[in-house]
């Protein structure tokens, strides 16, 4: 589509061959990797057939082993064996040392970099780096089971997961090597994987229960448009907390007093089969080892089904606040679809069955649904299904704020708004001849800032100075469609400025990410350079094709003579430059294009929006 | 904000008139009907300059949805396209009897917390407080329509308390229903 102009349906269907593109569901525990192949999805699995990834990256001196090999050594090895990488993404290191007492790595920092890393005897690791290993070894699956490159991939995060994490992970594709189309909610691939987009209208829940995070989202379905009404969710409860239940109850019924780490782990492990026994059968009988006797005892599924029902009706409170968000009622929804390990658990089913008043979803594999919806939207956003209508809307998860006086935490945009949205603020100086300001980004529903999570800092410097309050400092908060925010400040009667991408707190910096880059690139050798001049080369290619498109249609309508000549010269200047020129020079050059362009995109935009409601019309007499 | 679009308003955005009263449905429709084509999941494969105007493009169909499908928000922007700018949201009234009224009616719905029936005299209140929200809405297209703009933007001021109230009902009657 050039410069956004829309065409008529039928004719973008331009023939072109088949692309790549792949949905990667990178879990706390296991991760997968799905594609579509002939039309529907499936998940790809490795060379003895198992589909699951276990998420966990081993380090010695000379290799890293991801998966099953990294797996085996964890009990070995736990140092050099990371595991759970997910809830270290984004994270700082008071954060990471409060995880401290389950995770047993060792954490290095730096004055160069708040990044947290971890020391393995294979060198020092960021999370973003761990879960890059992960990425590659599930791209490379990918690619070697299509036979071809991948044009770009979706990967999915927790619809909780704030701007730092959706930084990191989009960080963690950029070191694969990855093209990332689009971050992509977690339960929001879930219900893309049932094919509900075939429904002309429903409204859905999608309940996900995972082993150690809760997530409801409620979706409103119209004509193969996904809207997410709202999200709402605990990041620390799951299945894994149904094992502790039982745990309890095991070492209460045993009579057990003295708990070491090795009795506390075996009892956890016969409490998690006893669970997963439960989902079939009645009742099982287990033993735990202590002081050298072998305790026997039967659990049924009554008994368990009183341990876990708090925890069960806290996921429900969670969907009653995100019902009330979305102004609805639970017997208004149409379908509820689940998703995660632990939805197999039968009081699951039936309690949230009974909530609902709904026979809730099932059938396809909770492990693997998500990575399947990922897959059909990576086909679709690769270009694959020109005719497909499937829209996914989505909403900003957690408020974004700015510290105020006092340390409060002002939103400025509240969450479940519909995104990408930009909104924009006024702020003034507090003192007379006041020539810079502090921005200090927060996301969180607290009042106060101590409460939220701060996601960057920066300064506003250089304003001439003026009388406390007379000051105009606008700042305006933009965030994309994956839920990452860029922010820009400007005093406006003086037209100082400040831009600024948000690279949260506990982010790796360009600089970081770029010497990465390089090194791996330097590991597999390949030139880096000759990469990123071949992606300029392509960005320019689309810059000239889309302007080609553009003036073709309506250039002469819309522009006029001296406006065309501009654009035309500025176009071949860049035509002709494409093979000869360096990465910078074609960079400049295609910045000329755009600059040159400006007014008439905003003019055919105009013209484009009128189309595309005059085209609802012909829509609705069909219809 | 920087739209790429700056002489359009959010009623020309929608292709509707710019008054008070339209359709839900058709607004939902048309705000879909526009994502469908700028949303940056459009873009998703086209170069960094087009997907930089998708996003910002979609940034503004939906904060213009966001201001039309809010009566209050509505009423504040048809003012404000007319030339009124409003005062933000520490705008008062200078009715005395209607803040009486609306004292009242926050003691009415904090009593709700307490005693029997809660539940059952909260529906009552809603109902009401939908009512009054109905009268002010037509005062306020009167208003408006007849080119009192100090009518109209008292109106919408009033709207703006009415809103207020259902939504502190609306939190208590989620409390109220909690088990």
């Amino acid at each position: 589509m050039a410069l956004l102009q829309i065409s008529e349906p039928g004719q973008s269907a331009a023939p072109h061959q088949h692309r790549h593109a792949a949905g990667i569901d990178l879990g706390t525990t296991n991760s997968l990797v799905a594609t579509v192949r002939s039309g529907e999805a499936v998940c790809l699995p490795d060379d003895e057939g198992r589909c699951l990834l276990p998420s966990v990256v081993c380090y010695s001196a000379d290799q890293c082993q991801v998966g099953y090999p990294a797996w085996a050594h964890q009990s070995s090895d736990p140092l050099n064996s990371i595991s759970s990488v997910k809830r270290l993404m984004g994270r700082g290191l008071e954060d990471v040392s409060r995880l401290g007492e389950i995770l047993p790595y060792e954490f290095v920092s730096s004055n160069d970099s708040p990044v947290p890393r971890i020391r393995t005897a294979g060198g020092d690791f960021s999370a973003v780096e761990v879960s890059s290993e992960i990425l590659q070894v599930l791209a490379q699956r990918a690619r070697d089971s299509l036979n071809g490159d991948l044009e770009g991939v979706v990967i999915t995060v927790p619809a909780y997961f704030d701007d730092a994490q959706r930084q990191a992970t989009r960080d963690a594709a950029k070191l694969a090597g990855l093209n990332l189309f689009r971050l992509l909610n977690e339960p929001t691939a879930a219900a893309v994987a049932y094919g509900l987009d075939q429904k002309a209208d429903s409204l859905i829940a999608v309940y996900d229960l995972g082993g150690g995070t809760f997530d409801i989202s409620i979706l409103r379905l119209n004509r193969g448009v996904f809207e997410v009404l709202a999200t709402g969710g605990d990041s620390s409860l799951g299945g894994d907390d149904m094992d502790h239940a039982l745990g309890e109850w095991i070492i209460e019924h045993c009579g057990i007093v003295e708990l070491d780490a090795g009795l506390n782990r075996q009892i956890l492990l016969a409490a998690r089969s006893a669970k997963e026994a439960l989902t079939l059968s009645e009742a099982v009988e287990f033993s735990v080892d202590y002081r050298g006797q072998s305790w026997r005892t039967e659990i049924d599924r009554r008994q368990f089904d009183d341990l876990i029902s708090g925890l069960v009706k806290k996921t429900l409170q969670a969907c009653r606040r995100a019902l009330r968000d979305a102004g609805l009622k639970p017997d208004q929804i149409d379908d509820v679809v689940m998703v995660g390990g632990s939805t197999r658990v039968p009081l699951v089913q039936s309690m949230v069955g009974e909530f609902f008043a709904r026979e809730p979803m099932c059938e396809l594999d909770p492990d693997q649904v998500v990575a399947l919806g990922a897959a059909i939207q990576a086909d679709i956003l690769a270009g694959n299904k020109p005719d497909n209508e499937m829209l996914l809307l989505d909403v900003l998860p957690l408020s974004l704020g700015i510290e105020t006086m006092g340390g409060l935490a002002e939103k400025i945009i509240d969450r479940n708004t519909a995104i990408p949205v930009a909104r924009a603020q006024e702020f003034t100086t507090f003192k007379d001849g006041q020539t810079a300001m502090a921005v200090h980004v927060v996301q969180g529903e607290r009042e106060l800032v101590s409460d939220c999570r701060s996601l960057a800092r920066f300064e506003l410097r250089g304003f001439p100075p003026m009388v406390a309050g007379a000051a105009r400092i606008r700042v305006t908060y933009q965030v994309d469609a994956d839920g990452l925010l860029s922010v820009t400040a400007e005093e406006t009667t003086s037209g100082v400025k400040a831009d600024i991408v948000v690279k949260p707190s506990y982010g790796l910096t360009d600089g970081e990410i770029e010497s990465m880059l390089r090194a791996s690139m330097e590991h597999a050798s390949e030139d880096m350079q000759m990469r990123m001049h071949k992606e300029q080369q392509v960005e320019a290619r689309r810059v000239i094709e889309a302007i080609d498109a553009a003036l073709t249609q309506d250039g002469a309508l819309l522009l006029d003579e001296s406006e065309m000549t501009q654009i035309q010269q500025q176009r071949d200047a860049l035509a002709a430059a494409v093979e000869s020129a360096s990465t910078d020079e074609l960079k400049k050059l295609i910045k000329a294009v755009e600059q040159a362009s400006e007014a008439y995109v905003a003019r055919r935009m105009n013209a484009s929006v009128k189309q595309v409601l005059a085209g609802k019309q012909i829509d609705e007499v069909d219809v | 904000m920087q739209s790429p679009e700056l002489s359009q308003n959010y009623f020309e955005l929608f292709g509707l008139n710019p008054v008070f009263e339209i359709d839900p449905t058709e607004l939902h429709a048309r705000q879909q009907r526009l994502q469908a084509t700028y949303h940056p999941d459009r873009h998703a494969a086209s170069s960094d300059q087009q997907k930089r105007l998708s996003v910002q493009m979609a940034s503004w169909i939906n904060q213009a949805y966001e201001t039309l499908q809010d009566p209050v928000k509505r009423a504040r922007y048809l003012l404000e396209i007319n030339g009124t700018s409003m005062p933000d949201d520490s705008a008062t009234t200078a009715d005395g009897a209607f803040l009486m009224e609306q004292i009242e009616l926050r003691e009415e719905v904090e009593a709700c917390r307490h005693g029997e029936n809660g539940l059952q005299r909260s529906e009552d209140i809603a109902e009401r407080l939908d009512q009054r929200a109905n009268d002010l809405a037509r005062e306020f297209v009167d208003s408006f329509g007849a080119g009192k703009t100090d009518a109209a933007i008292e109106a919408s001021r009033k709207m703006q308390f009415i809103q207020r109230i259902q939504q502190q009902l609306a939190e208590l009657q989620f409390e109220l229903e909690d088990f």
